[in-house]
């Protein structure tokens, strides 16, 4: 079994039981409309909030998907064929990964574009937010998979996910949210915060297959 | 990583706390030490707190700006800095356990996480007891503060997780990875934590290059209550360590029984 292979079979799960990239895009979207109606239409309220919220929708919307990761490999035997095929563990964590992340997150950052100029923020401002929501998908998407892999086979595993997800998510929330911020209000540290976003996700996609290797091996034994 | 069972508990490299585990890691000889070491600290905790709280609520005088509500620190700092102690301290043995399998480091984790926590708790209530007649109100999303409400969330992330996971040896390789993880994480987070916000909350105090800036009447309290609040946490983690041992036993003794009926 390649790495490829896996890619392409996370990629084409994400088609056959989960409608790809509608699901989480329509969660991001619903959770977005949302906010008006709890916060009130106020244009300065939302334009101040925008970036935040956005953010935290975002995270929502990664985590909405995660359960599946690798819960069903664990249930259906399908981590022993990963085991078996000789490829590390950690190549397997982001084969199935990136596969996931391509297949079901892509359009997050568009969704992010748009939910920023409805919120009222300029669209640099808003292609600025888009920038740094691609940026910290990757990343964000990794920590979560960590979380997913460490409570595959719990009980109740999606609680326990968001739980030790969200703390370790924090860096990410905050300097994506910042970037979309400084932009808003035309403030140079825009472009330090996307680079600070960039340089977490890059160092969470790095280091993040290893734990998700100890913590499949640990699942194998 | 080395495939499963490779590594016998006795096999490891003797290094740092290593040495201390694989010491330990023979029952009787934890028996042993416990029997000693938990009336040890858990006496000196009591003789400690005592005394701290005997200077901190009688003998040491009123703040100049703050009133009576300094005293609330006497419990507020030694709680916040075991909470960040008791993380390190159950990361560390996290790392022990994942390494060189020496269950007692994963008892001990195991055992931290609970306390870590109750005490990142009884940080957040005094400061917001102290924080609403100080700053006039109970919270503030100040760094500092946040910070530890943060940590709170990772040892209840722990905690959840081992309690989600049925196979006890699964929960604990889980929760090991899980411990490490959130330690190499925990720098990053607290810079962004930092970056994301301006100051309100007091800065470092005693522990400074300059030298302390506090008073000897208010220091002297406070290292009293920080020595017996540690020598208690350790009380603790001990007691609840050799309990978990003493279930562990009874448990095998049951298993063994039924088999034989």
């Amino acid at each position: 079994m390649r790495a490829g292979a896996i890619f392409l079979r996370e990629a084409r799960l994400a088609f056959a039981g989960g409608g790809g990239p509608a699901a989480p895009a329509a969660f991001f979207i619903a959770s977005l409309t949302l906010v008006p109606l709890a916060i009130g239409q106020s244009p300065a309220t939302l334009q101040a909030a925008g970036p935040g919220v956005i953010c935290f929708a975002a995270l929502l919307a990664v985590l909405q998907g995660a359960e599946r990761l690798f819960g069903e490999d664990v249930v259906d035997g399908t981590l022993e064929a990963y085991g078996l095929s000789g490829l590390p563990l950690s190549v397997v964590a982001i084969a199935k990964v990136l596969g996931s992340v391509l297949a079901t997150l892509w359009p997050l950052p568009l969704v992010g574009l748009g939910g920023g100029i409805a919120f009222g923020l300029p669209v640099e401002a808003a292609g600025m937010l888009a920038l740094a929501l691609a940026a910290a998908i990757p990343g964000l998407a990794f920590l979560v998979a960590i979380a997913a892999a460490l409570s595959a086979g719990a009980r109740r595993g999606g609680l326990v996910i968001a739980l030790i997800a969200a703390p370790l998510a924090i860096p990410l929330m905050v300097f994506t949210a910042s970037a979309g911020r400084a932009a808003d209000i035309g403030n140079a540290a825009a472009s330090a915060n996307l680079l600070l976003t960039c340089a977490v996700s890059l160092f969470l996609t790095a280091l993040s297959p290893f734990a998700i290797s100890a913590a499949l091996k640990a699942r194998l034994e | 990583m080395r495939p499963s069972g490779a590594c016998p508990p006795d096999q490891g490299r003797l290094t740092g706390a290593n040495i201390m585990f694989s010491y330990l890691a023979n029952p009787q000889r934890f028996e042993k030490f416990s029997r000693i070491a938990i009336p040890v600290c858990g006496w000196l905790a009591l003789a400690l707190i005592a005394a701290g709280l005997w200077y901190g609520l009688f003998s040491s005088p009123v703040d100049r700006f703050q009133g009576d509500t300094i005293r609330i620190m006497y419990v507020h700092v030694p709680s916040a800095w075991l909470a960040l102690a008791l993380y390190f301290a159950m990361g560390g043995a996290s790392f022990v356990y994942f390494i060189w399998r020496h269950n007692l480091a994963d008892t001990a984790a195991a055992s931290i996480a609970p306390i870590g926590a109750v005490f990142a708790g009884l940080c957040l209530i005094t400061g917001a007891i102290w924080g609403r007649p100080t700053w006039g109100a109970w919270w503030v999303w100040d760094a500092r503060l946040t910070s530890m409400l943060i940590q709170f969330l990772l040892f209840l992330g722990y905690i959840a997780l081992r309690a989600a996971i049925e196979d006890e040896r699964l929960a604990a390789r889980s929760a090991a990875i899980l411990a490490m993880v959130g330690l190499v994480n925990l720098p990053i987070v607290r810079f962004s934590v930092e970056w994301w916000d301006g100051i309100l909350h007091q800065g470092a105090t005693v522990f400074r290059a300059d030298g302390p800036q506090i008073h000897g009447s208010q220091l002297l309290p406070l290292a009293l209550m920080a020595a017996g609040f540690t020598l208690m946490a350790g009380w603790m983690v001990l007691y609840r360590m050799r309990s978990a041992i003493m279930a562990r036993k009874a448990a095998n003794l049951q298993r063994l029984r039924e088999a034989r009926a």
